[in-house]
């Protein structure tokens, strides 16, 4: 087996509240222990040479932290990643070889800087980090524009001149032109309309065709993993529940969310359905459910889902998924 | 900027007029300030140009050349009277028994008054008034430059007596266009070089200021943590002392001079822009744009100066223009306290200070001319601040 692009075993973000000196005084005085946020919570997933992992999920449950971490901006409260077999500690120390983990970001409007030109915010880091030399740094910015589908002109223009989309392209410029390995894209489209969506899923498409590279996918929308993504990540307040190929997540979802999920994706069909929501609110992450975080909305919860955490168990080659009733609720 | 880019600024710049007016009158100011000596009638700081009698003189008030004075002595035996060493122009004559004429050779110039000392008991200059205590005869605008002493007794055989005779003084064609001031410095020349003066003191403490309180507030914001906490709350105990008092405790150990009110100046301004700057990059530093350039792996220095610094420039250079305002003020308040600048080098505000105790005996120009520049002077900086504001930021314009 070849090795994977990347890789995240047992990863975790724990994020401590602000609080004041005096209220973290009275916890210490008290023996109370200040309450954490695990926004991530020992995720293990990897993404292989040229596969496009999607990692679905309601909002709040962690994906752009974890997005942050695969792109090394945000360090792990614990796990460890690794980049082709090499811990991300040395990995990210070396600037130039860094750059092989890019991310493309969900804003289009605060993810690049006012009050740079297009030119230098594409060529900034290309240059810096000697990805091509300085004398052709131009052409190499205009050579990328046009990969994304964008004028040469546009070189020289401010951001806040665009569109949107075009803001996105430009986002994606940046990404490219450090010539990645991995792209992580969080919600890269949805803050866009839907029709410039579809443009901007075409781009990412024919990019990965392209240059073949591995791309890890984030979105809240089921249609646009489904359409996007080999393998998808089903996760739920911090934790994986749930990740198989896609055929067989959709065809074939086992986890209860993960059935819930797709019971309730819009989908065009002459047939009536019932249409069955989710029951109850997303809990806060301040204080999940213990043992199954999904179990107080789950219907087909046991009493030992209170207590027992779930760990990720195969059920087929590439299917894994994190349920202790695993016969219960195979269909 | 490129020589492109700056053309194109400059042209965005030209759309407005009060933005060119305020431009207009700042540079006027500021060349005012590089070129004080050339532009200013006389110099202000030498002392010993200055003449009393020039002071406190109306705006558009002629200078007058105070009289020339001769001093002659004569010594006077039966009845002749002989130069007793150089006497100039000045000349005696008999003019009958018990009477000795004393005038000025030359008929060009004009006695403004003639004054006769040490006569002996017995004799009188003839016209003149007498000094109360000391036998001192004077005559004002002698007629034909000349005096007549006269005896009631036959002259002694031999005495001596003294002559001070003064010319009238001269209006020349230099005008004090805007007045002098209680030690008869002109005016115009203090204006310019207190122009130059505060102009100097303000950019130079404000942009200190900046620099250091920005520098500052970018570590904070960037560092937190422990960092922040001491930076921030070093700003909080300077900021909880009036300015003035900051000022005043400086200048009263340091000691009076331009460079000591510049550093207590900036003592005292750091802490707005590191307080502003601070919070500015903490907002730049939660958008998605710091995070793009942290994928990037750009170096925090990097970061800090080229992306976040940019996007809190517009706000931190509002703040300078307004700042000059302020270190203008705060340099002229100490001064007028007596513990900044040196009197022989004044400020406008110092002027202003100085004229102040004439304002009530209606001579107000001594501080109505500082006054109105640094008032037109602080608007026009404003509003070249708030119009480069504007163009700062891209997304204000148009």
């Amino acid at each position: 087996m070849t090795q994977p692009v990347f890789e995240a075993r047992d990863v975790s973000r724990i994020f401590e509240p602000a609080q004041g000196a005096l209220q973290r005084l009275g916890d210490r005085l008290a023996g109370r222990q200040p309450p954490l946020v695990r926004a991530v919570d020992r995720v293990t997933l990897s993404v292989s040479e040229g596969e496009t992992l999607g990692i679905v999920g309601e909002s709040g449950c962690g994906k752009s932290t974890l997005a942050r971490m695969i792109a090394g901006i945000l360090p792990v409260s614990g796990g460890e990643r690794r980049y082709r077999g090499e811990g991300y500690d040395s990995f990210l120390a070396r600037k130039r070889d860094a750059l092989k983990v890019q991310m493309v970001f969900q804003d289009p409007m605060s993810s690049l800087n006012p009050r740079l030109k297009v030119g230098e915010i594409i060529g900034e880091a290309a240059a810096l980090h000697g990805v091509v030399p300085r004398a052709q740094i131009r052409r190499y910015v205009v050579e990328t524009l046009n990969r994304v589908g964008l004028p040469a002109d546009a070189i020289d223009r401010y951001p806040h001149e665009f569109s949107g989309g075009q803001r996105q392209r430009v986002g994606i410029a940046r990404a490219l032109a450090v010539k990645p390995d991995l792209l992580v894209c969080d919600e890269a489209v949805a803050a866009l309309d839907v029709s410039v969506q579809a443009q901007i899923i075409n781009l990412l498409m024919d990019i990965k065709q392209d240059s073949g590279l591995s791309m890890i996918f984030i979105s809240h929308d089921l249609g646009l993993i489904r359409h996007l993504c080999d393998r998808v990540a089903v996760m739920y307040l911090g934790r994986v529940v749930e990740l198989a190929g896609t055929e067989e997540l959709f065809s074939n979802p086992t986890h209860p969310y993960t059935q819930m999920l797709l019971a309730g994706m819009p989908q065009i069909s002459l047939k009536r359905r019932t249409f069955m929501p989710i029951k109850g609110e997303i809990p806060s992450p301040l204080a999940p459910p213990p043992g199954c975080h999904f179990h107080p909305r789950c219907l087909a919860a046991t009493d030992h889902c209170s207590t027992r955490r779930p760990e990720l168990v195969e059920l087929a080659p590439g299917h894994t998924h994190a349920c202790l009733n695993a016969g219960l609720t195979r269909n | 900027m490129s020589r492109a880019s700056l053309a194109e600024f400059a042209g965005r710049f030209a759309e407005s007029r009060v933005g060119l007016a305020s431009l207009a009158v700042t540079l006027f100011f500021l060349f005012c300030a590089l070129f004080a000596p050339l532009l200013s009638p006389t110099d202000p700081y030498d002392l010993s140009r200055l003449e009393l009698i020039d002071a406190l003189k109306p705006m558009g008030s002629p200078q007058v050349l105070p009289g020339e004075e001769f001093r002659a002595n004569f010594a006077v035996t039966d009845g002749v009277a002989t130069p007793d060493g150089d006497v100039g122009d000045l000349a005696t004559a008999s003019c009958g028994e018990r009477c000795i004429a004393v005038r000025l050779a030359s008929a060009e110039t004009e006695l403004a008054s003639l004054q006769v000392r040490s006569l002996p008991k017995g004799m009188s200059v003839e016209g003149a008034s007498k000094h109360p205590v000391q036998p001192w005869w004077t005559v004002n605008d002698p007629e034909g430059n000349g005096v007549r002493i006269v005896s009631d007794e036959p002259l002694p055989a031999a005495f001596s007596f003294s002559v001070i005779a003064k010319t009238a003084e001269q209006p020349t064609d230099f005008v004090f266009v805007a007045g002098t001031d209680a030690f008869g410095r002109d005016m115009l020349s203090a204006i310019l070089y207190g122009i130059r003066i505060s102009i100097f003191v303000g950019v130079l403490a404000a942009g200190s200021a900046m620099v250091i309180g920005t520098g500052l507030g970018l570590l904070a914001a960037w560092r937190g943590g422990v960092t922040d906490a001491v930076i921030m709350r070093t700003v909080d105990f300077m900021l909880s002392f009036p300015a003035i008092l900051v000022g005043l405790s400086i200048l009263a150990i340091l000691g009076s001079g331009v460079d000591k009110v510049i550093m207590a100046v900036v003592l005292v301004q750091w802490c707005y822009y590191a307080r502003t700057s601070r919070s500015l990059a903490l907002s730049e530093l939660n958008k998605e744009y710091v995070e793009a350039a942290r994928c990037l792996r750009l170096p925090a220095w990097r970061i800090m100066l080229r992306h976040v610094l940019p996007n809190c420039m517009p706000q931190i250079i509002v703040l300078f223009t307004l700042n000059i305002a302020a270190a203008i003020s705060l340099e002229s308040s100490l001064s007028f306290l007596g513990v900044g600048l040196p009197l022989t080098q004044p400020s406008l505000g110092m002027l202003i200070a100085n004229g102040y105790e004439f304002i009530f005996s209606q001579k107000y120009w001594i501080s109505f001319g500082p006054g109105l520049v640094l008032l037109v002077m602080i608007v026009a900086m404003n509003l070249l601040g708030d119009r480069l504001r504007d163009l700062n930021n891209p997304r204000f314009d148009r």
